[in-house]
């Protein structure tokens, strides 16, 4: 199929996810997913710094020194995070507050120097900011995953809207730090099993159709 | 010798261009959002205010000196003392409003409340910050039976937390039975500032009463 | 606020530590800490880069509020600390060439640990002084250490033991920090509060 060229967009929602199949960008996943809409709000930041940082990047690859490679993309980083502080202050107070000291942080979020130097360094500007959105929309995917866990379970809500009735008693554990820890080990248990599934279901496949390949037709 | 000069004076040059690049986009970005990000502020303030001082509609800030002066100050994020002033739309005084902070069980609880110089007591009560424990000692901010306390909380006493249920006087705030700590951390709170900033408020009450 | 040094050091170190309460460093807590030996070195390199670059950071931010350019604050403090990375590097390089190959590899990767980071920036919204500054580096950095060779040792004791396939690795891993995430909650009361 599209084993050799794989969609940049979709390769980062899914197949290179980066919150589950990469195990990239955790400090932001792990801090700021106790309410689904922190997580969104996380992810969507992270989004729109990759698409910058990438864009940038990509679109000056080609002056790049060799030995100052890094200290230039730290650089475009570090810019694209500072005006997405600005962004978010300029839009809403109340989640800039909600995200504390994790917007600044996204400069050291690994994801985003990978991507910088693993795809835009070598790829031309469209594709790269299409990979920036694909990484980041699969980001913020994980995180909306493991905030809707946290904040179901930890606080009986979901988006601020209650979803049972009065008796019921928050797991509190769940918006404390080891939750944090638990409901990712959870999220990675869940895709380790179905990945193993599927890959025992498509060896199976395969066995059959070599063993007995004219029953397998008929 | 050449190749090299040419090779370190080029990567010289190149990354003068980048910070010069990046030191435009974010000086761009600052300068645009500057406004907004002052209205936002502003709004966020007049709200957390109203709260405090229901049908307050402006407000007056503050800024106490360290020799205990007050100079007026324009709204927005600041680390010194302030006074905030509030008057409803008739232009009558309402009260003011303070800030303090306190460690609590987690980390340092930030708070504002609502003083009123004339019967001397705390009428209200808000957090700002906390990351207490969710479901115990996050309760501070939001039990309706924990913030009836501070009503009108008599700030002539050294205003003090009690274990739940053993309150008798009117100096002292009604714990919440789980959130000991942080109940007492808000009476700490409240009774070091009230010491620090009720002897500036009274010595200025003319001024701030008439909100110049 | 003025807080006592004491203070500082104690809810650093302990009560928020770095990585098991506020969840920085994350990415080199859950990949390098299956060897005790690698956690412990690389847990000395982040105390001494993070002290150094928190010393820095807070000399050169009393320079952009000299200017007013607090904008310019988080590329700055990147800077710095890709350059304490470096000089560190060469400073080893060149003082003991044994110890820079064990550390060799884990040196360029401080750079992107939001630890290192996260100090300079915390530091300079809490307003602290150069003392305070020092104390709160080195109590963070400290906690750092100390929680990656704990999870460390854990790990390396959950090698022999028979753990499902499904769970080996970074899923174990996590699982083993949540508990010992739970076991620090229980400092949280050391702030002084009642």
């Amino acid at each position: 199929m599209k084993e050799t060229a794989p969609n940049p967009f979709i390769n980062g929602l899914w197949r290179q996810n980066p919150t589950f199949v990469q195990i990239l960008g955790m400090c932001p996943t792990l801090a700021i997913t106790n309410s689904v809409q922190n997580a969104i709000a996380m992810g969507l930041a992270t989004a729109f710094v990759l698409i910058c940082s990438n864009g940038l990047i990509a679109a000056i690859r080609k002056h790049v020194p060799k030995q100052v490679r890094i200290a230039t993309y730290i650089a475009i980083i570090a810019t694209a995070v500072t005006v997405t502080d600005y962004l978010v202050k300029a839009i809403s107070i109340s989640v800039y507050k909600a995200l504390g000291p994790f917007i600044p942080l996204i400069v050291a979020n690994c994801l985003v120097l990978e991507r910088a130097e693993g795809f835009a360094a070598k790829k031309p500007v469209i594709p790269s900011m299409m990979d920036g959105a694909g990484m980041g929309l699969g980001f913020a995917f994980g995180l909306t995953c493991l905030g809707t866990v946290r904040e179901v379970l930890g606080a009986g809500t979901f988006l601020g809207i209650h979803l049972f009735g009065p008796n019921f008693e928050p797991w509190v554990l769940f918006l404390l730090p080891p939750g944090g820890f638990i409901s990712l080990a959870i999220w990675l248990l869940i895709f380790a099993s179905y990945r193993e599934r599927k890959d025992r279901r498509e060896r199976a496949r395969a066995a059959l159709l070599t063993v007995q390949p004219a029953e397998a037709q008929s | 010798m050449t190749g090299t000069t040419t090779k370190s004076t080029q990567m010289i040059r190149f990354l003068g261009f980048v910070s010069l690049l990046c030191g435009v986009l974010i000086v761009g970005a600052h300068v645009a959002s500057q406004s907004r990000i002052r209205v936002n502020q502003e709004e966020i303030l007049r709200e957390s205010l109203a709260q405090l001082l229901p049908g307050m509609t402006r407000q007056v800030i503050y800024i106490v000196t360290p020799t205990g002066e007050l100079t007026p100050a324009a709204s927005g994020e600041s680390s010194d003392k302030r006074i905030f002033a509030g008057f409803d739309a008739g232009g009558k005084f309402l009260g003011v409003v303070l800030e303090a902070s306190e460690r609590g069980y987690a980390d340092v609880i930030s708070a504002m409340y609502a003083y009123s110089p004339a019967s001397k007591t705390i009428t209200g009560f808000s957090v700002l910050e906390m990351k207490e424990t969710p479901g115990l000692g996050n309760k501070i901010g939001s039990d309706p039976e924990f913030l009836a306390n501070f009503k009108a909380l008599d700030t002539t006493h050294p205003v003090a937390a009690v274990k739940h249920g053993k309150k008798t006087n009117p100096w002292e705030i009604d714990a919440i039975s789980g959130a000991t700590i942080s109940s007492r951390a808000v009476g700490r709170m409240l009774a070091a500032s009230v010491q620090e900033m009720a002897p500036i408020i009274a010595r200025h009450r003319d001024r701030i009463e008439r909100g110049n | 606020m003025n807080e006592s040094l004491g203070h500082i050091f104690v809810d650093a170190f302990l009560i928020n530590n770095f990585v098991l309460c506020v969840f920085l460093g994350m990415c080199s807590f859950l990949g390098l800490s299956s060897k005790v030996s690698t956690a412990w070195r690389m847990g000395v390199s982040v105390i001494f880069v993070i002290t150094v670059s928190a010393i820095l950071s807070y000399g050169t931010n009393l320079i952009l509020v000299a200017f007013h350019a607090e904008y310019l604050r988080l590329i700055t403090y990147i800077v710095i600390i890709a350059a304490t990375v470096q000089l560190t590097e060469m400073f080893i390089k060149k003082k003991s060439p044994e110890l820079f190959r064990e550390l060799g590899i884990y040196l360029p990767l401080i750079t992107t640990n939001c630890a290192v980071l996260a100090v300079p920036l915390f530091q300079t919204a809490r307003g602290y002084n150069l003392l305070q500054s020092t104390v709160f580096a080195l109590a963070a950095s400290g906690g750092y250490c100390m929680a990656m060779v704990l999870l460390a040792l854990v790990r390396e004791r959950t090698e022999l033991s028979d753990v499902p396939s499904l769970a080996r690795g970074t899923a174990l891993t996590l699982v083993l920090a949540s508990i010992l995430s739970m076991a620090f909650m229980g400092f949280a009361g050391m702030g002084g509060g009642g």
